[in-house]
């Protein structure tokens, strides 16, 4: 028999027995509908997360800290990011670009409305990179120079301007105070008023070389100084202004992966603002007076710190290659391409429950197509002998029957796979009907790829041709005599 | 004597009813030559319907051979002995056995899914061969819309339109009423006439007598008088 005789044997004999066939089909619908829509959640999630990776560059950006090194003592020593580190950095193969987290506070003013903020200043070069690419409105400064800024979202909304747009050309004047290192000096040893004269009439000679004594005035005196260096620093800041356009505006922390501070400027500009001996703000700084970290910035051989810095690599660098070399440096990686393994493994764990769900359906609705072709075989048991009679081997009457099985199971699934993405537009639809009212940005979390169209046609089938299977093989091995006499 | 070409060699084949034995087919030693038309009479049970199952390759003896021409059925496999089925056999029952659901046409094609013969030919055989049975008109005919004796004479051309080598029929006239049954015995006698071998099972001796070359009396699973043997 060919395999258009199979067909048509088995759409003839489906479509005699009409009802048993839609309700036994009916089963397999239900089951791969529910099987389609639910992986088409975790398909549609899935492919969120992917696009929002690539949208940005993820899988080609590394991030590096300083490693905390424990040596035998209990002291802790951070193996420091600074341009020694940075120049290594970008030494390694298939790095293309390392730049640093420059970022210092500034006070931004945009109309009416000013804040206290952090800003962050990058090269043109990185401003290129996907990461730092994904303009909502306008562009990226023309160069390092420029009397430009590029802005977030949030930033844009916290100065009261809805749309990002209107952001777009308008002015932000950028102040930035500048810590000189040499006024807190100074403050130390200043004698205003005659401070250090009252301070040294008020040591008690006598009791100079009594050990208690000396440990007291030796403490009194450290943190005075350390009193009057931090009221040197912040006392005689100097304000620098600088008045610049707004040339674009990015996605704020809340809709990127990316750790961006509110206002990006162009490196060159930003130097000029941020032209201080140290760039922090005063509560990292009291921080840093506490740790006792506070020397290390002004060490003047290794040059400034940084927090963090970020590897742009070739997409055609494995990431690992890159991790174990950073790591070989001494540092600390976070890497976006090592979270989207991550993130994928649990896509496949949830999709794998997902599915499993669908299975059982699936695996109920076999039972339904075995009881069916059961039945057939019963009522069939004439035809059968009357066929093997004119010639049908053993083969030949279990692929009349697995061919029924498996016409169940295409036509099931294909309106299962009709039906299932319909609930999952459906779903869709209602989904992002409820975030825009909510006011967040309507993403889609269903998707239905080919690849989960092919598996659940091919569930369909592998499990209506099992479910058949043993029907199928009971009907070939009937004996064409007992058949023939069967009433 | 004419050359045989099917034989049997102590053909047996029994049954196990419980503890008893049912000895259907008993040492049977048979030759039928080619273009033979072999009446199998007997009573009921007396094994002439096993013996054309086991000669039409439907069954498998217990012990004994059965050759047909060079083959020897007993040797074959159960796909050996459906491709004989196919290529070499025809049958016809006394029920008929057409599968209702199909036209009279589709009836007659069905026996050529077996036999590798395209699709296309399939059609013209069958129509060709319906025709010249007289049952042009009826093609699209469902059985349940045909008397007796035009579903008869669809299972006979749906056994003839593979050109077997031999027509195995089984009680053919006995669901037929007499003037039927007399078409259907002429057609298969004209069939012999033409060389077809036909091996005929009846229990109606003077039927048999009247439109078979041979008569083979059975009883009790053995053959007890066979008019060819004499010859």
């Amino acid at each position: 028999m060919t395999s258009y005789d199979l067909i048509t044997a088995a759409a003839d004999n489906l479509w005699r027995m009409k009802l048993r066939s839609i309700l036994t089909m009916a089963g397999v619908l239900i089951a791969i509908a529910a099987f389609v829509s639910m992986l088409s959640f975790g398909a549609g999630n899935q492919q969120y997360v992917n696009d929002q990776f690539e949208k940005f560059g993820l899988l080609t950006t590394m991030q590096v800290f300083p490693e905390e090194d424990k040596n035998g003592s209990d002291s802790v020593k951070a193996k420091v990011l600074n341009d020694s580190a940075l120049a290594l950095l970008a030494q390694i193969p298939g790095v293309r670009l390392a730049y640093p987290l420059e970022a210092f506070e500034i006070e931004a003013k945009l109309g009416d409305s000013a804040a206290t903020l952090n800003a962050q200043a990058i090269s043109s070069e990185v401003a290129r990179t996907a990461a730092m690419s994904q303009y909502l409105a306008g562009t990226r400064f023309e160069n390092d120079s420029a009397h430009q800024a590029v802005v977030t979202r949030d930033f844009v909304k916290r100065m009261g301007i809805a749309e990002a747009d209107s952001a777009v050309g308008r002015e932000l004047v950028v102040t930035a105070r500048l810590v000189r290192i040499d006024s807190a000096w100074a403050a130390i040893i200043s004698d205003k008023d005659g401070a250090i004269r009252k301070r040294l009439r008020a040591i008690d000679r006598d009791s100079i070389f009594e050990p208690g004594y000396m440990m007291g005035l030796l403490r009194r005196e450290t943190s005075e100084a350390l009193r009057r260096f931090y009221s040197g620093l912040m006392n005689n800041r100097e304000l620098v202004t600088e008045t610049l356009t707004i040339s674009g505006v990015i996605p704020g922390r809340h809709e990127s992966p990316m750790r961006i501070e509110q206002v990006i400027l162009p490196l060159a500009t930003a130097r000029r603002l941020n032209d201080g001996d140290i760039s922090m703000s005063p509560a990292s700084l009291m921080s840093s007076f506490s740790s006792g970290s506070l020397p290390d910035m002004f060490a003047p051989k290794e040059g400034k710190s940084y927090p963090k810095v970020t590897l742009d690599f070739d997409p055609h660098t494995p990431f690992k290659s890159v991790r174990d070399s950073v790591k070989a440096l001494g540092f600390k990686t976070y890497s976006f391409a090592e979270q989207f393994e991550e993130i994928q493994k649990m896509f496949i764990y949830f999709d794998m429950a997902l599915g499993m769900i669908g299975l059982i359906a699936l695996v109920t609705a076999s039972l339904g197509i075995a009881n069916t072709m059961i039945m057939s075989i019963l009522e069939r048991r004439r035809e059968i002998g009357v066929l093997k009679a004119l010639g049908a081997d053993d083969s030949d009457i279990r692929r009349i029957f697995l061919y029924e099985a498996a016409a169940i199971g295409t036509l099931g699934a294909t309106f299962g796979i009709i039906v299932g993405w319909g609930i999952a537009r459906v779903a869709s639809f209602v989904a992002q009907s409820f975030m825009r009212r909510e006011g967040v940005e309507a993403i889609e979390l269903f998707a239905t790829p080919w690849w989960l169209i092919g598996i659940a046609l091919g569930f369909g089938i592998v499990v209506s041709l099992l479910a058949g299977y043993y029907p199928a093989r009971r009907a070939a091995r009937l004996d064409p005599v007992e058949s023939l006499r069967n009433e | 004597m004419t050359e045989p070409w099917i034989a049997t060699k102590e053909l047996c084949r029994y049954y196990q009813r419980g503890p008893q034995e049912i000895r259907a087919v008993d040492s049977v030693n048979l030759n039928i030559a080619r273009g033979e038309f072999v009446g199998i009479v007997g009573s009921s049970g007396s094994g002439k319907s096993t013996l054309l199952n086991l000669l039409a390759g439907l069954d498998t003896p217990t012990s004994g051979s059965i050759a047909v021409g060079a083959t020897v059925l007993s040797a074959l496999s159960r796909r050996g002995l459906a491709g004989y089925r196919a290529r070499q056999v025809g049958m016809i029952f006394q029920t008929f056995n057409l599968l209702p659901h199909h036209t009279a046409l589709r009836n007659v094609e069905v026996a050529l899914y077996f036999n590798d013969t395209p699709r296309n030919e399939r059609h013209k055989r069958a129509s060709e061969i319906l025709t010249n049975l007289g049952m042009g008109d009826r093609l699209e005919h469902r059985p349940n819309a045909l008397s007796g004796g035009e579903q008869q004479r669809v299972a006979i051309a749906r056994a003839l339109v593979k050109r077997p080598e031999v027509i195995f029929a089984d009680e053919p006239t006995g669901n037929l009423d007499y003037e039927n049954a007399r078409q259907i015995a002429a057609l298969l006698t004209d069939l012999n006439k033409e060389g077809l071998t036909v091996v005929m099972v009846s229990h109606d001796l003077e039927l048999a007598r009247s439109i078979c070359s041979r008569i083979i009396k059975m009883h009790y699973g053995r053959v007890v008088e066979d008019s060819g043997a004499q010859r």
